[in-house]
């Protein structure tokens, strides 16, 4: 892992973004500016898609286990997201949002470096173990760029210049994003039922990521009752992220986290 | 009072009734949780079967004949469903906020049962009402072969179906756990409440119970605090190199099961013999090395570390267990033998329980002589089961749905 060292892997992404986002910026002036942005951008998620690669075969065990391990996940999920949801739309600051929050975690990976422990649990030995956590980091990732419309949204309302077909989007994202959510929890009470004795024991982490469904259950029972009120739609969506953010990280910091069995490797 | 001066309780009700009838049926379940002395009364087998059929032919009765009726119009309303939604959301929130369960909870959160949200009565309405409204709004759908409606069916049904047969059934799920040995056939255990269930049906006898170690972690510790220093990993295998706080780090040696005879450690295969290492460490800043065996020791057996310097020493960690499993020989009472092997993550079934791994002597670790199970019985988890892939089927719909405008 010399020259595939994680800073050298997660520098030279990060600069390749920032070049694809320049290019795409100044789209206008540079010929075929939309093509080499999109090229480098995928460069770089390939990169880490290596990294990670390569990070699962010397760690003898999938590298899923830490939240340092999910970050580098998300740095190329959320590219991945974001460059579809910028070639369908054409809305560049979808893929500029999605780019700032990948470098972002690959950032919090090179300040605070993990030593990859290769032990892992008899109870995270399982094949449910990588197919949900990759179907709640794909739907975290959607999630997480539809609340982009939502932060946006509100600061554009002060404005009156927000556009009811933003939020049409982030509805499509929210469909996406909550179909591979029920998929997760429903894979994670399989999972758990093996693992565990039992689908459902109310563990806080179960109980948060059921409170983050229900939130995402409201958006969509509210935007489909009323397609206009767009201020309550936009602040639900908003909610529902921070729900999604306290059961992703903000749980460690929780009373009721101390008995959880969701509590690896911190 | 609305906008076309609609005086509240008038018809068609909106979110204020809705919301309303929602908080009075919770503050209503806090109260009785408060003014009850016992506990809600779990209900089994078969009660919990005619509670369910009286509930279906209820709501099946109200569609039937009552649903141009206002107040069941208002049942299958999205308005409604959104207070269900929310009420439900809300009693979740407090359960991630609040310890549940915890056995020291006292005062006044704990008398209208806010540590045990769960078994609180408000709980019980919350749901029901979310069941009731969940109900009303799929019969009033209807089941027609449309695509849109036969996802809607799956996923609105499929919910349902998951919550109701999960909460009927909770009753009926027996959960007991029991150590098995070596010597005789245990058919005896402890169930969740702390009872002990004196005849399983089965008898249990452990053949044989074995344990995978990943190589154990050294790591530097300050003399006095305890404290770990090292922030990278070490593993002690033979032969492995590590640079470590201005160390160089050799492991020369390597023993699985290792006696200390004499300050030097031999492998011998020995009850109780803890793995051990040795060790050859050279300060970078000085160049003085030190050398030595590492042993974690065991229950039987002395550890032992290797000095660094005067605040620092090198010790080796206990192995952590990568796998571990019971070889069991379980006995029917029509006379049946099965024997097979129980892994963490991987359950055998045996006259309609189900055995899982959960533990062993965590003293004596790899020496474990005895194996603790748990033996599962829930009669409703094929319903839930049913329930759970109409869900996953109708999230395929839903990703279909959100990608019409190709997203992917």
């Amino acid at each position: 892992m010399n020259i595939f060292n994680f800073n050298n892997i997660a520098f030279t992404s990060i600069v390749l973004w920032i070049i694809a986002m320049l290019f795409i910026l100044f789209d206008k002036k540079i010929k075929k500016a939309i093509l080499i942005g999109n090229i480098l951008t995928i460069i770089g998620t390939l990169l880490i898609i290596v990294f990670l690669s390569i990070m699962w075969i010397e760690i003898e065990r999938p590298p899923f286990r830490t939240l340092g391990e999910t970050r580098i996940w998300y740095a190329v999920f959320l590219p991945i997201v974001g460059i579809l949801t910028f070639n369908n739309w054409k809305y560049k600051w979808f893929l500029f949002y999605s780019l700032f929050l990948a470098i972002l975690f690959l950032i919090i990976n090179i300040l605070n470096p993990e030593n990859f422990d290769k032990t892992l649990m008899p109870a995270l030995q399982s094949p449910w173990f990588v197919p949900h956590v990759i179907v709640y980091m794909v739907s975290y990732a959607f999630l997480g760029v539809s609340s982009l419309v939502s932060a946006w949204g509100i600061y554009l309302l002060k404005f009156k210049t927000f556009k009811t077909e933003l939020l049409d989007k982030a509805d499509n994202l929210v469909y996406i994003g909550f179909s591979f959510l029920t998929l997760g929890l429903l894979f994670g009470a399989l999972w758990a039922k093996e693992a565990w004795g039992h689908y459902w024991t109310w563990d806080p982490k179960e109980t948060w990521a059921l409170l983050t469904w229900f939130a995402y259950l409201l958006y969509i029972h509210f935007r489909y009752r009323h397609k206009k009120k767009i201020v309550i739609a936009l602040w639900i969506l908003a909610l529902a992220f921070i729900i999604l953010l306290i059961c992703w990280v903000g749980i460690n910091y929780l009373a009721v986290a101390s008995n959880s069995v969701h509590t690896y490797g911190s | 009072m609305t906008k076309n001066n609609k005086v509240i309780w008038q018809y068609p009700w909106g979110y204020i009734e809705s919301f309303l009838i929602a908080i009075s049926l919770v503050v209503l379940g806090f109260s009785l949780d408060f003014v009850s002395e016992t506990k809600m009364s779990v209900i089994h087998w078969p009660t919990n079967l005619y509670i369910g059929v009286a509930v279906i032919i209820l709501l099946l009765l109200l569609h039937s004949f009552f649903k141009e009726k206002k107040i069941i119009k208002w049942l299958s309303n999205v308005k409604t469903s959104i207070s269900a939604i929310s009420i439900y959301a809300f009693l979740v929130l407090l359960m991630g906020l609040i310890p549940q369960g915890s056995p020291k909870a006292s005062g006044f959160i704990h008398e209208i049962a806010l540590t045990n949200i769960v078994h609180s009565y408000a709980f019980l309405f919350a749901q029901t009402y979310l069941l009731v409204v969940l109900g009303m709004v799929i019969l009033r759908k209807g089941i027609t072969l449309k695509p849109k409606d036969i996802a809607f069916f799956l996923n609105h049904f499929g919910l349902w179906l998951t919550l109701f047969a999960a909460s009927l059934g909770a009753g009926d799920l027996q959960r007991v756990s029991l150590t098995v040995n070596k010597s005789d056939a245990v058919y005896s255990g402890i169930n969740q409440k702390g009872k002990v269930i004196p005849d399983l049906g089965i008898a249990i006898k452990l053949i044989d119970f074995k344990i995978d170690e990943y190589s154990p972690k050294a790591f530097i510790v300050d003399n006095k605090s305890g404290d770990i220093l090292n922030k990278s990993l070490f593993y002690l295998e033979k032969g492995n190199k590590a640079e470590i706080m201005n160390w160089q780090f050799d492991v020369t040696e390597y023993f699985n099961y290792a006696v200390n005879t004499g300050g030097k450690f031999y492998s011998v295969l020995d009850y109780g013999a803890p793995p051990a290492a040795y060790v050859v460490a050279r300060n970078m800043k000085n160049n003085i090395v030190k050398k030595g065996w590492l042993s974690c020791g065991s229950f039987r057996y002395k550890g032992d570390f290797l000095e660094l310097s005067d605040e620092t020493i090198l010790v080796m960690a206990e192995p952590e267990p990568k796998k571990y499993s019971s070889h069991i020989k379980v006995y029917t009472e029509s006379g049946k033998i099965i024997s097979d092997t129980v892994f963490v993550n991987k359950p055998i079934s045996a006259n309609g329980w189900k055995i899982y791994q959960i533990d062993y002597d965590q003293e004596k670790g790899r020496w474990s002589e005895i194996s603790v199970l748990e033996l599962v019985k829930d009669p409703w988890i094929k319903v839930v089961y049913f329930g759970i892939f109409l869900m996953m089927l109708g999230a395929i719909y839903m990703f279909w749905v959100g990608n019409k405008k190709k997203i992917l």
